[in-house]
């Protein structure tokens, strides 16, 4: 079938367009050539007037496993409050912070989104993920591996292995667990939590392997490089939330030497000690490191104000923060040698004056990182908001009066606490185009995903062109998923499957002998059944392969 | 005569992926382990049988047909058992959402045991791994979960823990007799027996909590003396990480939850001094898996309503064997075991269960199915709940298995608008 999306505002900054009109031809679900006068469309959507950008994606989103789940069952009153926060009778669950896989799928696609990635799978639990993935509709996945934790890889270091083997068992884990990118979570940290340990420097040998996680870092840093992966390391920071912890945050970027490296979630670790508070703002300190390296890459994770809940491996860091439960109960486990899981709800509330610097300097940092293909619109879903926020979130970006109004009705402190009044920038639908799509696609290695180019996949979302960027946000006139529409002014019309993205980086298979004997005599698994064979994943439909380049990064 | 290695078993949640299956002319036999549930299950293997209408044998096509009317023509159905793996649970689900029915599973009493205290309170908990290689105190809450995990001891507990200096482990059991296979796997590690009222574990748990600040100020409790719950406070104190281990479907009387909540209570207050965590035991027949299921596809777990809007969750409402009474057709699902409760009388039942399961009552429509990791793959959870498993198949019966079925029952239902 032949269709074409005719005379829209192409926003497509990965081919160099920036609002010019003109046409999309879409056959097999794929963007073609102009066929020439010829030949006849099928369907064609008369699109002037309207804004056509490829379909979002969202790199870091909370939204399958086990920690996912264990949320969904903590915020029961969630769950009878906002059972139905759709119109559609679809019966499928509901939620806001906690959807089921139903709504994930179908919020996320009604906004324009045709891509969301779970950054925290946990190796001992990836199977679980890919099947929770499996039941996400309409948008594509993938899962990134929590990696700096696992004994396994702290006994490797230990035992003096070099670059190679741990490029080999990283490759290895990532083959086996069949994911995109690699994570690391407050390296070191979650190990030290099993041995009480509260809090573990970047320069501090941890309990019994005796490993700093400066070492984690940078080993994991270039094992991600060895092997080729095109994102580069995801991480986690060190003490996640704790005030002066942008020195630690300040310290990973300089600890890479130059390595390619992702801060995540980079608004909960650019806290200052400044003021008469003992907490301040260092997004401008952590914005000119960014804005000076070009091998550093970050997503915000901006709060927003509400009720939510926080669910990260970060063991350590979120007993630390167990106490401000809201509602008052909270779960944390010690995962499998690999990791850990902390789940704590929270409200952020807007007249108190943490919560309100720390949207600020989410705002801070979005406006002074200077290069939209390295900064990233996340909220981290669901841990400072839920992702059916970005509307709102795209608008304080794009608006800088609505931005001043909303910021007059917040704590009466924090303008004296933040420069956000004085920053006048505010983003084009070309940058905010740039940085949920074109970026997105390019940092994880996707290469026919978020941009209309010949021969991408027809992920395609139109938008009527409204003052109101909140408006325009929330509800897209038509998106298209692999060529096929699924949302009609913001009604699902059609349920298709998604796609799982993974890399399969080349290693030596010398190392799994190794493995083999630690996960018998370690795990009380073997690896041949620790390993995810491709006919698990969606039951053997829809695994999409992107290629590793080792030296290209 | 064909040799399975590295099998792995389905059955009890704890995930042993290293038997040994030998196939015999009449069926399977566990070379590599005395575990009675591994033995007895894989053994169960009769041939096929046609699956019967009203006792009468029939075509796979008239059951599913049987089925289909008998369950589409009910006003509140209950679609419960849930003994299956992933795909057959998510088919289930599936069939449930059409009709409108309540699900459960099986044995999710121990399971809501634990949600309920989760869901009140959250919990600090661990995985089997971590016990093996980090615990150095072990204490067993209440009767031996051995019971219903039998080799809990030989693969978790036994081994040295790798990753403690030194290496030391030692186990206690609270309110609870070890079994003497319990015993026999734990030979060469100091056990210490604290045989107080099982039925009271709850209260040493809270005479241990109220003791941990200054265990000289210990009293006795369930039974067990004053000087020691004060030993045992003084040691969980000083563990470097102890786990507390309990099987919630032992724990007898109402409100068996409670204990749950005390022992939770316990591990949260170690935690003030050094490491503790949590380890509910509850796994047969992927219990764990259906749940996580139905918690990711609806947001609420088990014992949930899909009866019309929103899924509703009810613990104590929709718990199968009370609204097997209001219910008016049973769809019940065993692929795991050949056995199936019995219901009131005067509505229909359709049983999804193992060729050779014994019926009191001759049900409306017996579909015989395969057993995953017996007859094909399929999914399961581990009892900890993090790890999920593939079990392969080992031999073809010519059986179907659940999804295949529960799909084939969902087409033949009369059509209606597709939902979103």
């Amino acid at each position: 079938m032949l269709m074409k999306l005719a005379g829209g505002r192409i926003h497509d900054p990965a081919n160099g367009r920036d609002g010019a009109v003109g046409d999309l031809f879409v056959q097999d679900g794929r963007i073609i050539a102009d066929p020439g006068p010829g030949a006849t469309p099928d369907e064609v959507h008369d699109l002037t007037g309207r804004v056509v950008m490829a379909g979002a994606i969202d790199i870091h989103s909370h939204i399958a496993g086990g920690k996912v789940n264990i949320a969904r069952l903590l915020m029961a009153e969630e769950h009878r409050a906002a059972a139905f926060a759709t119109p559609e009778p679809c019966g499928c669950g509901g939620a806001i912070a906690t959807p089921s896989t139903h709504v994930t799928g179908c919020r996320y696609a009604q906004m324009g989104y045709t891509a969301a990635f779970e950054p925290a799978m946990l190796p001992s639990n990836a199977r679980h993920a890919h099947l929770e993935m499996a039941d996400i509709p309409l948008i594509d996945t993938g899962g990134y591996l929590v990696l700096g934790n696992d004994d396994l890889l702290l006994e490797l270091l230990a035992s003096g292995a070099g670059e190679e083997a741990v490029a080999d068992y990283v490759g290895c884990m990532l083959n086996a667990t069949r994911s995109l990118a690699v994570k690391a979570v407050n390296p070191g940290g979650i190990n030290a939590f099993k041995y009480n340990q509260r809090r573990l420097n970047v320069d501090e040998a941890g309990p019994f392997h005796a490993i700093t996680p400066r070492r984690i870092l940078t080993a994991l840093a270039a094992a991600v490089q060895r092997l080729g992966i095109p994102h580069p390391l995801h991480l986690h920071g060190f003490n996640l939330g704790v005030p002066g912890n942008a020195e630690a945050t300040l310290d990973s970027i300089e600890a890479v030497e130059g390595l390619r490296l992702h801060l995540t979630h980079v608004q909960f670790h650019a806290y200052g000690v400044e003021g008469d508070r003992k907490f301040s703002s260092a997004a401008a300190r952590i914005a000119e490191a960014v804005n000076r390296r070009p091998n550093i890459s970050v997503d915000v994770g901006q709060i927003m104000f509400g009720q939510t809940v926080t669910a990260s491996a970060d063991t350590m860091a979120q007993m630390g923060n167990a106490g401000l439960a809201h509602p008052k109960k909270w779960v944390m486990m010690d995962i499998e040698c690999d990791a850990g899981c902390g789940v704590v709800p929270f409200r952020y509330r807007d007249k108190a004056f943490v919560n309100a610097l720390q949207w600020a300097i989410g705002l801070e940092l979005f406006l002074l990182i200077e290069d939209p293909w390295r900064i990233f619109l996340t909220t981290d879903h669901p841990n400072g908001a839920p992702f059916t926020s970005y509307p709102e979130l795209i608008r304080l970006l794009m608006d800088r009066d609505h931005r001043l109004a909303r910021m007059a009705e917040l704590h009466p402190d924090l303008p004296a606490h933040t420069i956000l009044g004085s920053l006048t920038r505010e983003y084009t639908l070309g940058e905010i185009a740039t940085m949920t799509r074109a970026a997105p696609a390019r940092i994880l290695g996707l290469a026919d995903r978020g941009h209309l180019g010949l021969g991408a996949a027809a992920d395609i979302t139109v938008y009527t062109d409204r003052p109101d960027r909140r408006a325009m946000f929330e509800k897209p006139d038509l998106v298209f998923k692999d060529g096929r529409l699924i949302v009609r002014n913001g009604v699902v019309v059609a349920l298709t499957p998604g796609r799982t993205h993974v890399v399969e980086p080349a290693y030596d298979p010398k190392i799994e002998s190794w493995m083999g004997r630690r996960f018998d005599e370690r795990m009380g698994q073997r690896l041949a059944h620790f390993r995810i064979a491709e006919d698990e994943i969606r039951g053997g439909n829809g695994l999409v392969r992107h290629a590793c380049r080792p030296g290209a990064f | 005569m064909a040799t399975n290695d590295d099998v792995l078993c389905p059955f009890c949640g704890l995930g042993c992926d290293d038997l040994t299956v030998e196939e015999e002319s009449g069926g399977l036999a566990v070379r590599s382990t005395d575990c009675p549930i591994a033995r007895d299950r894989f053994a169960h293997t009769p041939p096929a049988e046609p699956p019967r209408v009203a006792g009468a044998p029939v075509s796979l096509e008239d059951a599913v047909r049987a089925a289909a009317m008998a369950l589409g023509a009910a006003g509140a159905p209950l679609v419960a058992g849930l003994g299956a793996d992933v795909d057959g649970v998510r088919a289930a689900l599936a069939l449930a959402q059409r009709l409108g029915a309540v699900v459960d599973h099986a044995l999710s009493d121990g399971l809501y045991r634990n949600l309920a205290v989760l869901q009140r309170t959250g919990w600090i908990a661990t995985t089997l791994a971590e016990l093996r290689n980090r615990c150095d105190l072990l204490v067993v809450a209440g009767p031996d979960p051995a019971a219903f995990h039998p080799r809990l001891y030989e693969r978790w507990v036994a081994p040295t823990p790798a990753f403690q200096n030194p290496p030391s482990r030692e186990v206690v059991f609270l309110c609870g007799e070890p079994l003497d296979s319990t015993r026999a796997a734990l030979a060469n590690l100091p056990v210490t027996v604290l045989p107080g009222d099982p039925a009271r574990v709850g209260d040493a748990a809270a005479a241990l909590t109220a003791a941990l600040p200054d265990p000289s100020r210990a009293v006795g409790a369930a039974g067990i003396a004053a000087e020691d719950i004060a030993t045992l406070a003084e040691r969980l104190r000083k563990a470097r990480y102890a786990v507390v281990a309990w099987a919630a479907s032992a724990f007898h009387g109402p409100h068996a939850d409670l204990t749950v909540e005390r022992l939770v209570r316990l591990v949260h207050d170690v935690n003030r001094q050094t490491r503790c965590a949590g380890l509910p035991l509850a796994g047969h027949d992927n219990v764990v898996g259906a749940n996580q299921v139905c918690t990711w596809q609806f947001g609420v777990p088990l014992r949930a309503s899909l009866g019309g809007g929103a899924p509703l969750h009810d613990p104590y409402r929709f718990a199968w064997d009370r609204y097997s009474d209001t219910a008016d057709a049973v769809l019940w699902i065993s692929s795991f075991r050949p056995e199936i409760p019995t219901f009131p009388t005067g509505k229909p039942v359709v049983a999804l269960a193992p060729p050779g399961t014994a019926f009191a009552d001759e049900p409306a429509v017996f579909i015989p199915v395969g057993t995953p990791g017996i007859d094909h793959a399929g999914h399961v959870f581990r009892s900890d709940t993090v790890v999920a498993l593939r079990a392969r198949g080992l031999i073809d019966r010519g059986l179907p298995d659940v999804a295949a079925v529960l799909t084939a029952i969902a087409a033949a239902l009369p059509q209606e608008a597709a939902a979103c």
